[in-house]
């Protein structure tokens, strides 16, 4: 007869055993099995020894349960949570840059609390989501993304709710690169997803994790400016002017770098794990301050976290989880170019003192005070101190499960989950604040009401079915509900100057919001796995959504398989073990609230009020959304598992997208609401891992990560040429073309004749071409490469990471060219500059420009053409770079380990890009801006306006265990 | 099987997927509330006014001057995006409002002739900038609409104007749609007044193409009655509440644009009262000046060209709080749409063209048309007739250009018909402030008053020495109406460019 049991969180057990010759059998997935004869002894310990030949990790899939990453049949990535805790940034997410092969991380440009893009295997979705699904625990976290910039005009980007995760909490973290995770998620996990698991107590004696870090922050990257001409026009100093291309004059080289600070961040944490048998508990409390390097911009947030898991019978265990952070951010500065403190910054003419003069911001009759008179541009001194705006955030996480062996086979679990929580949002504007305010100031204030409920009840079980076959198999039954609300109220101006608060409202315009959305599921799934070698997958979903015309209903399945070829034959010992897998998966999708009727809405005005129908045209024949991946992979290790490779090939088709988009506003509608278009996305994922160095003082660790994807609009709607992401004519539009790439960026450009030739006009300046696209803002090419080294206590890693290809256009520097204040516009400021080039009838240009004629041509300021604006941001860089110390103690000692460690993060480009314009006359212009920050974190990309620079950080962490 | 068992649960799928937010059956109740949102959103309300028309018509017409050199359309630069909203709010914003209610009131009704004048005032803003748009089949949701001529554009104009009136005639009793109608409270006479005025306008725009017609139309608004008092004046109501703001006020304190050189010639010239109510002085001289249409970054920066040295708009709309770029705007101020001097204005054409004009002479109505304007900015008495009688010319502005007087003509009624043909559609000129679209229209009819030329032009097509006549059709459209923006190519009296007169422009 065969019996088997589990042990206790604590490693113990309990098994009666028929005679003295029977064999224990100890296993443990990433462990070498052992067999041990019983014998007399009543007590056997046992120590697993790691089975190198394996892959070690375990990995917590889609249904939170944990498997070993052999028999896995996508790709995954896992984090181990302590590579999260050392470089920091006041968003954690921006740390993962460079660390998962194809991840592409982009920050919004609003500094700390600003919401941060995480793209996996390229972007699908033309107005929906293209983020990766964010899970902790088994439960998918809100991760809306509000209130991002979708012109150049800019704004205050709102955040998102992947920022609040707190990376002192977590334990592991895996990435599912693929839609592997859609049985159990449903459409919102097609981006990919990025599953968190947290800390737990652990029986035994208590222990005490401390971690306390500080970091300064300044910009890594500004703007270069020239130094030598003053405000002035055509060559003479001029106070009217806006610009810089005057006379040689005195001019203020530190005006733009001393305007910022070297931003001071804490971190402190505190986490407490232990427990009985029955009952561990994790409780931990962290304290995140993160200035931004404006003064008053700054964020402070506080978790605090409670774990408990208890096993109240031999059967049944549960856990339980709750969460609360608060988080309130200062005075996020606005993107883009009006009213951006960053903007207001650049346009200072650079023979204005504007420190010595104007960090006196206003009169004695609290008008701000200003080199020149502007109907846009202020004084950033005035942004700074007469413009505010406060994110306060309540949330509160909950997790409940409860699970119970039926069997020694199988199990049911329930699980029960709120992610809840509320913003309070306000923004002011001081009276004679340009463009924003009205009489006496303006002032808008709104709470917004978040709620996600999952619940499901899940039943598992695995069963050996012969001894060659054995089934685990899971079915399950889930429910999520969406609320979102907000309400509040906008006034443009206030019957008592600078009184913020609407009680001092000259004229409320309200604010609502509400939508609700319910979603039903069942899932089945089932893995037959054949003498541990041969893996297959199968699996089912049935979705019922609110948001769709009866039967409501939807289904989509999966398949996978994998083999690990190491175990079915024997191999060169070399080869310590072998895996290939495929898998095809389907994600189906539903539509936003709302989308089936025709809807009138309401508006303030008039007399009364209006009504208006949605210029949204309400989708017809609605179908739900399904769509496609294959992918087929390796994963090799040879030497003893010293060296590893993993290779993934993926191929993606999305179609039948539930689109919003544009129609003939002749028939009455700006947007109509369709099933459209067929995406594809292909490429290759590429991790490799070594162990160069493996002794006993010193060892090496590399890795290195590449990806490439390629992204192809196959089709979108009859009749619709474009579908816009973004953007406008000033700089760049971001636009969804059959025949092109998601995110090609279309801007006006230097026209040419048939034969190729660059156009003059009779002045001998640029003529310009159409409006057209230049370029694409994706990568085509992403790598990340991590070294660790480690000599006795001392531990240096460095990561660099880059990426090859893709475009950006800066307004910003179509304003500095346009003001003469860009260093490069120092070149034929005196004239004789004959651009190569013919005039329209093919004569050879003759005519001799200034740089001042030339850039005055091609930039209007706030009215570029886009082409001569435009960089590659190929860029390499020192991502990340630690070296830590671990403070050996005497065992015993109540301190039982600490580590000390300096890091840095966004050291200094390796390599960066260069403009997509080579310039005839000028000297190669290179990459200006960072351009992992981007007007907004939404799919429109590819922008830069008034962006608050990105930061290169240096902190010191202490992290203590007892 | 368990889909069967699960549907139980979908039972409220219905009622969760039903905004609260938004209304998805209309009943009678809310009808006022569209005809009201159709009427704001005709007259490019807030944001919009700046890049559906004080960029393009009044910068043509030249009532102002742009001061930033950001903005090229004083240079006749067509940018293919700003323009979208001149036409999106036209095509989603009034057209469903108005198609809706056109489909839910009886065509007899009192709410569905305001909702057919309001369609003819909107679309002949839409169409005199563009030319062919679509038109009949506008609001038909398809993929691509057709355009249509401007001459089936404009009968159609007249046709709806003749009902309605009919219409409104048997219900001079009823008040449409009441206070939400948000220019004159649902009063059917004036709406009478309004249409016919709006007639005559439209009557004599084509008055060099289809003389004929012109003729007719013109003598049929005229019996129907015009606009006669300074009561008649059609202002729209403006709320701060919603940022239902006006537009010329909204856009009024950003420091672009001021007083243009032409207006400073005329006003100044002809000591022109209203001189002080359009415009306010200068912030640093304190004197009103005006600068030249088309001036180039350079240009720009001269101290005479600067927003400090220059008028900005009158009291009105903005008032200065005491530093150079500190204003305080009137954003709940009214919004001009029509004058009742206009229709006097348009009278004293009628009587030049020799039209029955009800025994009115083109001096009489010419005159009038002075003092409506004049009472409807609140000036009345001695000054007016003072006025009326002024031998007094334009002046030079002496701005950076040394640019000469505008014309040499008089207040004063003249001896001759081209003469007295300039005074009118000068003095129109003056009257219609601030409504640059209707100004700009009349300036390519009438070729009155005798604008300036601009400094500059960075568009090959339009040289200084042109003008523009008309707007290109949108990237816009190429881009989403593709099939029908490239057919109406044809409907075009020449290619698709800004110097392509429309139908009714025969000069």
């Amino acid at each position: 007869t065969t019996k088997g049991t589990t042990t206790n969180s604590a490693g113990q057990y309990s098994l009666t055993v028929d005679n003295n010759a029977t064999v224990l059998i100890f296993s443990f997935i990433g462990s070498i099995t052992q067999e041990i004869v019983v014998g007399d002894r009543s007590v056997i310990d046992v120590m697993l020894q790691e089975d190198s030949k394996q892959l070690n990790e375990v990995v917590v899939t889609a249904l939170g349960i944990e498997r070993n990453a052999k028999t896995l049949t996508y790709a995954t990535q896992q984090i181990d949570g302590k590579k999260l805790v050392d470089v920091r940034d006041a968003n954690f997410v921006n740390t993962l840059s460079g660390k998962v092969a194809g991840m592409v991380v982009t920050q919004g440009s609003s500094g700390p609390g600003s919401a941060t893009r995480v793209v996996l295997r390229g972007n699908r979705s033309i107005t929906g989501n293209n983020n990766a699904l964010f899970v902790i625990d088994g439960v998918p976290v809100d991760n809306t993304v509000r209130g991002q910039v979708s012109s150049d005009f800019g704004g205050i980007n709102g955040s998102d709710g992947a920022n609040n995760i707190n990376p002192d909490d977590i334990e592991s973290m895996n990435v599912l690169k693929g839609p592997a995770a859609s049985a159990l998620y449903g459409s919102r996990a097609a981006n990919g997803v990025i599953m968190i698991t947290t800390k737990k107590g652990k029986a035994g004696k208590v222990s005490v994790d401390v971690n306390s870090g500080v970091q300064t922050e300044s910009p890594f990257m500004l703007p270069k400016l020239q130094n030598t001409y003053g405000q002035g026009a055509g060559g003479k100093s001029s106070e009217n002017a806006a610009a810089s291309w005057g006379a040689p004059a005195t001019t203020y080289p530190n005006n733009v770098k001393d305007f910022f600070r070297n931003a001071i961040s804490t971190n402190n944490s505190v986490g407490i794990a232990g427990g009985t048998d029955k009952v561990q508990t994790y409780a931990s409390y962290t304290h995140n301050y993160n200035q931004g390097i404006l003064p008053n911009n700054d964020l402070v947030r506080h978790t605090l976290n409670l774990r408990l898991n208890s096993q109240i019978t031999k059967r049944l265990t549960t856990d339980a989880k709750i969460t609360y952070i608060n988080q309130k951010v200062d005075n996020k500065p606005r993107s883009g170019e009006e009213s951006s403190v960053t903007m207001n910054l650049y346009k200072v003419p650079r023979s204005v003192d504007l420190i010595g003069q104007y960090s006196a911001f206003e009169d004695a009759n609290g008008k701000p005070t200003y080199w020149t008179s502007s109907g846009i541009y202020m004084n950033p001194y005035w942004t700074l101190n007469r413009t505010f705006a406060q994110e306060t955030r309540n949330r509160v996480t909950a997790l409940g499960s409860a699970k119970y062996d039926i069997t020694d086979w199988l199990n049911v679990q329930g699980r029960l989950s709120y992610d809840w929580y509320t913003d309070r949002n306000s923004q002011s504007y001081s009276n004679n604040t340009l463009l924003f305010a009205g009489a006496g100031g303006s002032y808008q204030e709104f709470s917004l009401d978040q709620l996600e409920r999952n619940m499901d009840v899940i039943i598992s079980g695995n069963n050996k079915i012969s001894n060659d076959f054995a089934i685990t198999y899971n079915a399950g039954a889930g429910q999520t509900y969406n609320r979102f609300s907000q309400v509040g109220a906008s006034t443009n101006g206030l019957s008592v100057a600078n009184r913020f608060d609407l009680s001092f409202a000259s004229a409320l315009t309200q604010i609502t919001g509400f939508s609700q959305k319910e979603l039903q599921y069942v899932f089945g799934t089932a893995s037959v796995s054949f003498r541990d070698y041969l893996t297959v997958d199968a699996s089912v979903r049935n979705d019922w959504s609110s948001t769709l015309p009866p039967p409501y209903s939807y289904i989509y399945s999966s398949f996978g398989a994998n083999f690990i070829l190491s175990d079915a034959v024997k191999l060169p010992s070399w080869i310590s073990f072998a895996k290939v897998r495929g898998s095809w998966a389907q994600v189906g999708n539903d539509a936003a609230p709302y989308s089936l009727a025709q809807t009138y809405v309401f508006s303030q005005g008039g007399t009364g009020g209006f009504i208006s129908r949605s210029t949204q045209r309400p989708a017809e024949n609605l179908k739900p959304e399904i769509s496609s991946s294959t992918e087929i992979g390796a994963d090799l290790r040879f030497l003893n598992g010293r060296l590893g490779v993993d290779f993934t090939y993926y191929n993606s088709n999305t179609v039948n997208q539930l689109l919003s988009l544009g129609l003939a506003p002749a028939s009455g509608f700006a947007t109509q609401f369709v099933n459209a278009g067929k995406i594809n996305n292909k490429g290759f994922e590429l991790t490799l891992t070594a162990s160069p160095l493996k002794g006993n003082a010193l060892t090496w660790d590399v890795s290195f990560n590449m990806a490439r994807n390629i992204n192809k609009i196959i089709e979108l709607y009859p009749g619709i040429k474009s579908a816009t992401l973004g953007g406008n004519t000033r700089t760049t539009t971001a636009v969804v073309a059959p025949g092109g790439s998601y995110g090609d960026l279309q801007a006006y450009g230097w026209a040419k004749d048939e034969q190729g030739r660059r156009l003059v006009n009779a002045n001998g300046l640029p003529v310009v071409s159409a409006f057209q696209t230049i370029g694409n803002f994706n990568p085509k090419l992403t790598l990340g490469l991590n070294n660790t080294f480690s000599y006795k206590n001392f531990v240096l890693s460095f990561l660099v990471d880059g990426r090859v290809g893709g475009i950006m256009v800066s307004g910003t520097d179509g304003n500095l060219a346009y003001d003469g204040t860009a260093e490069y516009t120092l070149e034929h400021r005196e004239g004789g500059w004959v651009l190569p080039g013919v005039t329209a009838t093919g004569e050879t240009n003759t005519k001799a420009v200034t740089a001042e004629q030339f850039w005055q041509t091609v930039s209007q300021g706030r009215y570029t053409w886009g082409e001569f604006f435009a960089y590659s941001t190929t860029n390499v860089r020192l991502r990340e770079l630690s070296f830590g110390y671990n403070i050996p103690f005497p065992q015993n000692f109540f301190i039982k380990n600490a580590r000390l460690s300096l890091t840095a993060r966004n050291l200094f480009f390796l390599y960066r890009g260069d403009a997509l314009m080579d310039i005839p006359g000028l000297k190669t212009r290179k990459l200006p801006f960072d351009p992992d920050v981007n007007i907004s974190a939404a799919n429109y990309q590819g922008s830069e306006y008034g962006a608050l620079p990105s930061t290169r950080t240096v902190g010191l962490n202490l992290k203590l265990g007892f | 099987g368990s889909a069967g068992i699960w549907s139980g649960c979908t039972g409220d799928f219905d009622e969760i997927n039903t905004s609260k937010t938004a209304i998805t059956t209309l009943t009678p109740t809310e009808l006022p509330y569209l005809f009201a949102r159709a009427q704001q959103q005709a007259s490019y309300a807030a944001g919009t006014y700046q890049t559906a028309q004080n960029l393009y018509a009044d910068l043509f017409a030249q009532y102002f001057a742009t001061t930033t050199p950001n903005f090229q359309s004083d240079r006749y630069f067509m940018h293919p995006t700003w323009i979208n909203s001149h036409w999106n709010p036209i095509y989603t914003q009034v057209v469903p409002q108005l198609k809706t209610l056109f489909d839910q009131t009886d065509p007899a009704s009192s709410q569905y002739a305001l909702a057919s004048i309001w369609w003819v005032f909107a679309f002949h803003r839409l169409t005199d900038y563009y030319g062919p748009v679509p038109y009949f089949d506008a609001g038909i949701p398809a993929n691509s609409v057709k355009y249509d001529p401007q001459d089936k554009i404009y009968d159609d104009f007249f046709k709806r104007l003749a009902a309605a009136t009919q219409v409104l005639k048997g219900k001079t009793t009823e008040k449409p749609y009441g206070s939400y109608d948000i220019i004159y409270a649902g009063d059917v006479n004036k709406w009478i007044k309004f249409a016919n005025t709006l007639r005559l306008r439209l009557a004599l725009r084509i008055s060099k193409v289809d003389p004929a017609r012109a003729k007719t139309e013109a003598e049929a608004a005229i019996a129907g009655g015009l606009l006669t008092a300074t009561t008649d004046n059609a202002y729209m109501v403006k709320n701060l509440a919603g940022g239902d703001n006006n537009g010329l006020a909204t856009i009024s304190g950003w420091g672009e644009f001021r007083m243009s050189a032409a207006m400073e010639s005329v006003l100044k010239g002809f000591e022109d009262p209203r001189i002080g109510i359009y415009f306010q002085p200068a912030f640093n001289t304190k004197t009103y000046e005006g600068l030249r249409n088309g001036l180039g970054p350079t240009e720009l920066t001269d101290p005479l060209n600067t927003n400090d040295n220059n008028s900005n708009i009158g009291t009105l709309w903005i008032r200065n709080t005491g530093a150079g770029s500190a204003w305080d705007r009137q954003l709940a101020v009214r919004q001009d749409i029509m004058h009742t001097a206009e229709a006097h204005f348009l009278l004293a054409e009628a009587a030049l063209n020799g039209w029955n004009t009800g025994g009115v002479t083109a001096q009489q109505a010419y005159e009038n048309g002075i003092r409506a304007s004049m009472e409807g900015w609140g000036i009345t008495g001695a000054a007016v007739d003072a006025y009326i009688a002024s031998t007094k010319t334009p002046v030079a502005p002496q701005d950076q250009q040394k640019s000469p007087p505008l014309s040499n003509i008089t207040v004063k009624w003249g001896a001759t018909e081209a003469i007295q043909r300039e005074q009118v559609g000068t003095q129109k000129w003056l009257a219609l402030y601030p409504d640059g679209i209707e100004a700009w229209a009349e300036v390519r009819r009438s070729r009155f008053p005798k604008l300036y030329s601009v400094v500059n032009s960075v568009n090959t097509d339009v040289p200084t020495s042109s003008y523009p006549r008309r707007i290109p059709f949108l990237l816009l459209e190429q881009q989403s109406n593709t099939e029908a923006v490239q057919a109406a190519a044809s409907l075009l009296n020449g290619p698709d460019k800004a110097s392509t007169p429309l139908w009714w422009d025969k000069n």
